[in-house]
């Protein structure tokens, strides 16, 4: 079984303002390579900063994260290598503003892979045409709709060809409408095979295409299982108020 | 070589045909005499805490009591006294001024007062002997034709020294590039002292007053240029004219401005 | 009728004369174009030291903010090199800021360079270095302004530090402070007019000796403003250009 462990957290900690604010409180968990982590919980519990804290946008105070073998938290690491392996999809999209969408998916294959520029080129052709938008090769971030954003924010990290998604709430900016063709390009991807972490609010996706579903609060995991068991038969109080609270 | 100046003869005749009964204020209020100068011209015009003083200074005092008038003395820039002088916005302009073409130009000038000399002020060990030094030749007529390359002069802007200085060589200057210009006196001195300068040319007494105050500095024995110092009126004011040269006349003749001069630079 | 047309012909012919008198006479109008020359080389020469001082003083100083914190976790030797950094930085700008430029250019004139003989040399250096922190504080801003989601979108993907930079942020961040950048370069323009207090002929000190010579202001003084004038209006046409052009990428 450990063979097919990619993250290993163990007793995960971060304090903001000397330790008054528990953001992550000794959180320890195991993502298998394949696996659909869906992570809910209410807001301030802390998902989006365990997940920022996988590839260490935010500096855990304590505790370490294990990548594919090898301690990312150790000061000695390279983060920038391990990341590269580690696609991130925000909230808001952040796609580059200076660049053009084939320069969005591009630039970080050319200049951190070293990959070169007709390849990389194909591939970002490929990957668009798979999302439906190759027509927007040519087209600057401003021009595009949040949805149309947002696949391409997804095939940017692709193009890295990583390890692992982590999606930090894709949906939460985005009007209604465009929602379904977000989620219709991470489905196809956990349906690839991608190992994902995806925090979110959109509890069908987790019913569907979660092979586990962890429930955070406070700071730590409160309750982890399958889709069915945590929205089945959830156990602990938090995990059934908060489902009475959004279902 | 030596090149005197003097101009001030021209207005001599009309300070012969002077009337001072005229003259004076009657009223409660007197009538302001208005003197423009640059206070940054020891000993002729300088500050002592807030007040302006010097030779300049007490000899328009002196000419203001004789015209029953009340002395206002304005510091402005050396560079704006004439223009102001001939706009009617000063009365005067004393400020160590020599009478020059193209000063007389644009305002008229009384009879002399005092006599200055431009002399040359360089560091104590400097190889120049004589401003004659700068010169690299002279044509067949006895003028210089050249000057040594990176000559560095360094002159209180729009002085007499400043004027001359900027000459062609041919006319006794040292040529538009040899001149570098600083806002005041001290700060040319302060330049010579650095050596961004080869010599400073200045009127003779600030130049003494820079030679004793900073240690390095001696005065060229052959002066530059010697010249007399007159008071700028406008063109338009001839009855001023006329009252002021009749005043420096009188103080003269009672010893008023010999004694000041003479207060503020002993003769030794 | 007769008698206006006269006076107008009079009156031009007076200021025919005084035109004369002023620029042609003695060749006077030489010293503006000597001044004019002096004026652009000492911008155009601070202008570049600035920009240099500048980039590299924002880059001490948003490096330290933005990664004081991993660097700390990491400790050693690089995160005090850099806090020693940006506090010297921090006392440049404070220094700079804090006091007039005249009085800067006395200093560098008369105590810091006083072996420099040449006037213009020094202005540069003064300039330069006042300019540098105007620049930098521009820039420093300009990064900042910049959403923080690209700058992790960047890091999300391998990019190190510098990359982001230089890929991501600076690119934006030139776009944005542009109008700010081009401010300054005109302020410095106008601010070299101080430059005759340590006896450089600049444009302004061409205009002032025209005005000791011929006591005439008027002509002189319009003279060298409009012509301060024309080139800052030439700037500020080439920046709208290129500002224009950069806004159009993104259309």
């Amino acid at each position: 079984m450990n063979g097919n462990v990619l993250i290993k957290v163990n007793d995960l900690k971060k304090h903001y303002n000397g330790g008054t604010v528990k953001a992550l409180d000794g959180l320890n968990c195991e993502i298998k390579k394949g696996e659909v982590v869906v992570i809910i919980g209410p807001s301030g519990c802390g998902k989006s900063t365990f997940l920022r804290s996988l590839n260490l946008l935010e500096l855990p105070t304590s505790g370490e994260i294990i990548f594919d073998g090898v301690k990312i938290t150790d000061p000695k690491t390279d983060i920038n290598l391990h990341r590269q392996k580690m696609g991130m999809v925000f909230q808001q999209f952040n796609l580059f503003n200076n660049l053009s969408i084939s320069d969005n998916i591009t630039l970080a294959p050319i200049k951190v892979l070293k990959m070169n520029k007709a390849d990389a080129q194909k591939k970002a052709e490929e990957l668009l045409e798979r999302i439906g938008l190759p027509d927007k090769a040519g087209a600057y971030p401003q021009q595009l709709s949040g949805g149309q954003k947002q696949r391409i924010a997804i095939v940017r990290a692709l193009a890295m060809s990583p390890d692992v998604m982590l999606f930090d709430e894709p949906t939460s900016a985005l009007d209604p409408e465009m929602v379904g063709e977000v989620l219709d390009v991470m489905k196809e991807l956990a349906a690839e095979g991608m190992t994902m972490v995806v925090v979110t609010h959109e509890m069908g996706f987790a019913r569907e295409v979660a092979s586990r579903v962890i429930f955070m609060d406070e700071g730590i995991i409160q309750e982890e299982g399958t889709p069915e068991e945590i929205f089945g038969n959830p156990k602990c109080e938090r995990l059934k108020s908060f489902l009475s609270k959004i279902l | 070589m030596k090149k005197f100046l003097k101009v001030a003869s021209i207005v001599l005749v009309i300070a012969m045909l002077a009337c001072f009964a005229s003259c004076g204020g009657n009223g409660d209020e007197k009538e302001k005499l208005i003197m423009a100068t640059n206070a940054a011209f020891p000993p002729y015009e300088y500050k002592e805490g807030d007040k302006i003083v010097g030779i300049d200074a007490e000899i328009a005092e002196a000419i203001a009591k004789e015209l029953g008038m009340e002395l206002e003395i304005i510091d402005t820039e050396f560079g704006s006294i004439v223009g102001g002088v001939q706009s009617g916005k000063y009365d005067i302009g004393m400020a160590g001024m020599t009478v020059t073409e193209d000063r007389l130009k644009s305002v008229n000038f009384s009879t002399s007062y005092a006599k200055g000399v431009q002399s040359v002020i360089v560091l104590e060990d400097s190889k120049y002997t004589s401003y004659e030094d700068f010169y690299t030749g002279y044509d067949k007529d006895g003028n210089p034709n050249g000057v040594i390359d990176d000559l560095k002069i360094g002159v209180q802007q729009d002085t007499t020294g400043d004027i001359y200085a900027s000459d062609k060589p041919e006319k006794w200057g040292f040529g538009e590039d040899s001149v570098i210009r600083y806002k005041t006196g001290a700060d040319a001195v302060q330049a010579l002292i650095a050596g961004k300068v080869d010599c400073v040319i200045i009127d003779n007494e600030p130049a003494k007053s820079f030679v004793e105050a900073n240690e390095g500095l001696k005065i060229l024995k052959t002066s530059y240029v010697e010249e007399d110092y007159a008071i700028a009126i406008a063109k338009e004011d001839t009855e001023l004219l006329e009252k002021i040269n009749a005043a420096l006349e009188k103080l003269t003749d009672d010893g008023t401005i010999p004694g000041i001069i003479e207060k503020y630079i002993p003769a030794k | 009728m007769d008698k206006l047309i006269d006076n107008l012909i009079i009156e031009f012919n007076q200021f025919v004369d005084k035109f004369k008198f002023v620029f042609i006479e003695d060749d006077r109008w030489k010293w503006l174009v000597e001044g004019l020359g002096n004026t652009l080389k000492i911008t155009a020469v601070s202008l570049i030291i600035g920009i240099i001082i500048g980039v590299l003083v924002a880059a001490v100083r948003s490096s330290f903010d933005k990664n004081r914190e991993t660097m700390k976790m990491h400790g050693g030797l690089g995160y005090y090199a850099l806090a020693m950094l940006n506090a010297l930085c921090k006392v440049y700008l404070t220094i700079i800021r804090g006091t007039p430029v005249v009085v800067q250019l006395l200093i560098i004139y008369f105590i810091i360079l006083r072996s420099v003989s040449d006037g213009n040399v020094v202005a540069m250096v003064c300039f330069g270095i006042n300019s540098g922190a105007y620049v930098a504080e521009i820039f420093r801003s300009g990064i900042m302004s910049i959403d923080e989601g690209q700058f992790e979108a960047g890091r999300s993907l391998g990019f190190n530090y510098f990359q982001t930079m230089r890929y991501i942020i600076v690119p934006q961040a030139f776009k944005t402070v542009l109008p700010t950048l081009c401010n300054e370069f005109i302020v410095l323009i106008k601010e070299t007019s101080i430059a005759g207090y340590v006896g450089i002929m600049d444009l302004t000190k061409a205009g002032d000796l025209m005005r000791g010579r011929t006591y005439e202001a008027f002509m002189p003084l319009i003279a060298v403003a409009l012509i301060y004038l024309v080139i800052v209006m030439i700037l500020t046409w080439a920046v709208g250009k290129l500002e224009r052009r950069l806004r159009k990428n993104e259309r």
